[in-house]
């Protein structure tokens, strides 16, 4: 291709973090008229390839052409002016609103401070129909369906009259039927000469939508090649292409009889009949792609979330649970997704949060124990090695891993017979998640029972003695030790076949 | 796959940097805390000081008795609106009404069910108010300010419509001199206002309760997340206010041996200004009874000054938004840099 169709081209970039090497050397460029897809597993680097291409971080090195013209950009600003627009996974719209508002928030037309809203009215209508999209620009954002909220925000990227868009995983909120007429609108506005920058996980669509994809993995790009020609199997051995070594040693441990079994567990909505059984010193993974449901269970069966059908029994017995303090008596615990939001209480110290599940326990007529309250905390600082190993310390002064281990702490305090833990390695450092999974060790071996939701296959694969797959609020049979491959495994969270 | 996690390594990193919680003690924390808790002993002695110079009224042991008896009322009011406060549900607006069904009840119910009973009956009625607010805030999750409003209202309009919207008076003069009275040289009032006080401060920094209701305040979804029975608690600092405004009711009916629908109109914002410019987060999670009581000294010390400097009504009020202003933004300041 000559410089001149380029609507992208990016050059050799790079992008280094304090320790870590986000993206090293990657060239990726799109053509106008043209559908470029990235695909690539976490931690590959397309969210900071997108970032670096939409102003939001600058590359430590590298060259960014736009049209033909080297750019530098420094704010998102800079890259809108150039013509580039995002449309983000979580919808950026305001319900309240009209849909034309929505598509010209920011920007609407108007002298001094007087909108003029006929013509915006107008406009939007006009851009709407551009798409062939068919919703009303005077219908109130809030009554439309997701689907077509979504379009809406395709066609607020639209209407700004872009040269490039990029979608990061429009489809993961639309059924089949939507998805098709979501492709319809990219179509237009591939044909109207826009570049279209895709990233999805779901393979099939790319192989629809795409002209040509890319490939990354742990930061470089590995493969870049025309859509035609290669194969769902293909993309995925690409993606995966990693030597999972024992970066997560598994010690063996005597496996017991089944501590938490869960029966045809459903909430009517975005999950239904899930079974599975756990047995003491076992882990078992649950796992799947995002949204497809692990979450909602895990909450579900702590007693966060509703149950519609099936139950739950724990140490054969079944147990009726509407609120934590059910699952707690019970002896389910649960380490939540958002530690930040759900575990821990910012402005308490880490004794506070440690005993905070367990205050009756440690309490005589009402006054806690200060002597049992101390005692506690220190024991599972100590048993958890919280650092700095001060009960006292405020739990928000400590790092991100020395937080998981508080809310972990927090949850042994209360002699759970099983654990649930959700993504307990997300976003704590490589020193800390390798003590995490150390803990978890230990746990098992002394028998508890453990239910680990992770996204982060080569954890999923270390870690666990079984694993269920969940995909749009199903889950799969457990697959053993033995038959566990990446492969099997994106198979049942993706539906498709890899080989 | 792509998008097994949603986030990458090095962005999860990033985040958790930048995703600091809010916490009013990130940064130096423990100083700012000791530093707001000597400033406002600072204030007082400094107003004490200006006081005793400026005025040969204010340094008398007559003075004093009568700002002590007449902060003991809304006192009493600023410990359950403490727990209101600490537990995230904002602020109390049906205070008037519960003080009005506190000292209506507690007189007119006199002549049939004596002076005790009547008081009894009165807290528990208060205590009810209380209940319903507490049941729509913490279960039905309406808008603490909305729900006391309304509440409030009716509330008022229900007392005002059982006594014909006239004037209440007692009958038992002899409840009136003992709560006027004084036991070892304290007024009763002040005893019971300093009970109270020792009773919440213990209940908020000692028990269970009181932790799960900084807890609840501190982070609701943690909280609940924890086992925690977050509906219960923040019902529960309703429920308290309710109690104690119905006994502050009671009180000031019995001190005035009269009461009228409006007896209590006012005390709400006193109650809601002592507690804030004590230093407790309007925000929720922080706080302590001590705190909010030596707010409450420190304006009503400064009001005291002020009226015997005989500085105009107006200017008081002004002197006291101001001080609102002052102490919530503070509190902003303290969580935003807590958040950096």
């Amino acid at each position: 291709m000559t410089a001149a169709d380029r609507a992208l081209d990016m050059r050799g970039i790079t992008k280094t973090f304090p320790g870590v090497r986000a993206l090293s050397d990657v060239d990726f460029s799109v053509r106008f008229g043209t559908v470029h897809a990235i695909v690539g597993e976490n931690g590959a680097g397309k969210s900071t390839l997108m970032k670096i291409l939409s102003g939001s971080y600058a590359p430590t090195s590298g060259t960014i052409h736009v049209g033909g013209r080297e750019v530098h950009m420094r704010r998102p600003a800079d890259a809108q002016a150039l013509g580039i627009r995002m449309v983000h996974q979580e919808l950026n719209l305001v319900p309240d609103l009209t849909v034309a508002e929505n598509v010209y928030l920011g920007r609407m037309p108007g002298r001094w401070t007087f909108l003029r809203r006929g013509e915006m009215i107008a406009r939007a209508g006009a851009v709407l129909d551009e798409l062939g999209a068919g919703i009303d620009p005077r219908e109130r954002l809030g009554n439309l369906s997701i689907s077509q909220q979504q379009i809406v925000e395709i066609a607020k990227a639209y209407a700004a009259e872009p040269r490039i868009i990029v979608l990061d995983e429009p489809t993961s909120s639309l059924s089949e039927h939507e998805t098709a007429a979501l492709f319809r609108i990219l179509r237009r506005m591939r044909d109207g000469g826009i570049a279209i920058v895709y990233i999805s996980h779901r393979l099939k669509e790319v192989l629809q939508i795409a002209d040509e994809v890319t490939v990354l993995r742990d930061g470089s790009r590995i493969e870049t090649r025309p859509v035609a020609g290669i194969t769902a199997a293909e993309m995925i051995r690409l993606m995966v292409g990693r030597d999972v070594g024992n970066v997560f040693p598994k010690t063996a441990t005597r496996i017991g009889a089944s501590v938490l079994r869960v029966e045809g567990l459903g909430d009517g909505v975005r999950f239904g009949d899930v079974s599975f059984d756990v047995r003491a010193g076992e882990i078992l993974g649950l796992t799947g792609l995002v949204g497809a449901g692990r979450t909602e269970v895990a909450r579900a069966i702590f007693g966060l979330g509703r149950i519609a059908t099936g139950a739950i029994h724990v140490n054969g017995a079944r147990v009726t649970i509407r609120s934590p303090a059910d699952a707690v008596r019970a002896g389910i615990a649960y380490v939540p997704e958002d530690r930040k939001g759900d575990g821990i209480v910012p402005a308490m110290s880490v004794r506070e949060n440690i005993s905070l599940p367990v205050l009756r326990r440690i309490s005589r007529l009402g006054r806690i124990s200060r002597s049992g309250d101390r005692a506690l905390a220190a024991r599972y600082v100590e048993r958890l090695g919280i650092s700095p190993p001060d009960g006292e310390r405020r739990v928000s002064l400590l790092s991100g891993g020395n937080q998981q281990k508080t809310v972990i702490a927090k949850w042994l305090a209360a002699r759970p017979s099983v654990l649930i833990l959700d993504e307990p390695t997300r976003g704590v450092d490589v020193g800390a998640k390798a003590e995490i999974h150390h803990i978890i060790g230990e746990l098992v071996a002394e028998g508890m029972a453990v239910v680990m939701i992770s996204s982060e296959l080569p954890e999923v694969l270390g870690v666990c003695d079984r694993v269920v797959v969940m995909r749009d609020g199903l889950a799969s049979e457990p697959i053993d030790r033995p038959h566990l491959t990446e492969e099997r495994v994106m198979e049942l969270a993706t539906g498709e076949e890899a080989a | 796959m792509t998008d097994m996690v949603g986030e990458i390594d090095e962005i999860g990193k990033l985040r958790e940097a930048s995703a600091a919680p809010a916490s009013r003690f990130r940064r130096a924390g423990r100083l700012a805390d000791m530093g707001s808790k000597a400033g406002l002993v600072v204030a007082i002695l400094a107003v004490v000081a200006y006081g005793a110079l400026a005025s040969p009224v204010f340094f008398t042991t007559g003075n004093f008795v009568n700002v002590a008896t007449s902060m003991s009322i809304v006192g009493i009011v600023v410990v359950g609106m403490t727990f209101v406060l600490v537990s995230g549900g904002l602020a109390d607006l049906s205070v008037p009404a519960t003080i009005a069904c506190g000292a209506i009840l507690s007189l007119g119910l006199q002549p049939m069910l004596g002076t005790v009973p009547a008081f009894v009956v009165a807290m528990a009625l208060a205590s009810g108010i209380g209940l319903v607010n507490g049941l729509l805030v913490g279960y039905a999750g309406i808008n603490p300010i909305i729900a006391t409003l309304g509440i409030g209202t009716i509330g008022l309009g229900i007392v005002q419509a059982a006594v014909g919207g006239v004037i209440v008076y007692g009958t038992n003069p002899a409840s009136a001199e003992f709560v006027k009275g004084r036991l070892l040289g304290v007024p009763v009032v002040v005893i019971i206002f300093a009970a109270i006080a020792v009773a919440g401060h213990y209940l908020l920094s000692r028990t269970f309760w009181g932790r799960w209701t900084l807890a609840t305040g501190g982070n609701t979804s943690a909280a609940e997340a924890s086992a925690v029975p977050v509906r219960a608690v923040k019902a529960g600092a309703f429920v308290i206010t309710g109690l104690v405004s119905g006994i502050s009711g009671g009180l000031l009916g019995l001190t005035l041996q009269s009461a009228r629908p409006l007896v209590g109109t006012g005390y709400e914002f006193s109650a809601i200004t002592a507690v804030v410019v004590g230093g407790v987060s309007i925000m929720g999670g922080f706080g302590s009874v001590p705190r909010a009581i030596a707010g409450l000294v420190f304006v009503q010390l400064l009001t005291n000054v002020m009226a015997l400097q005989g500085v105009r009504t107006p200017v008081q009020g002004l002197v006291l938004g101001a001080l609102i202003a002052g102490a919530v933004g503070l509190d902003a300041v303290l969580r935003k840099r807590g958040g950096g």
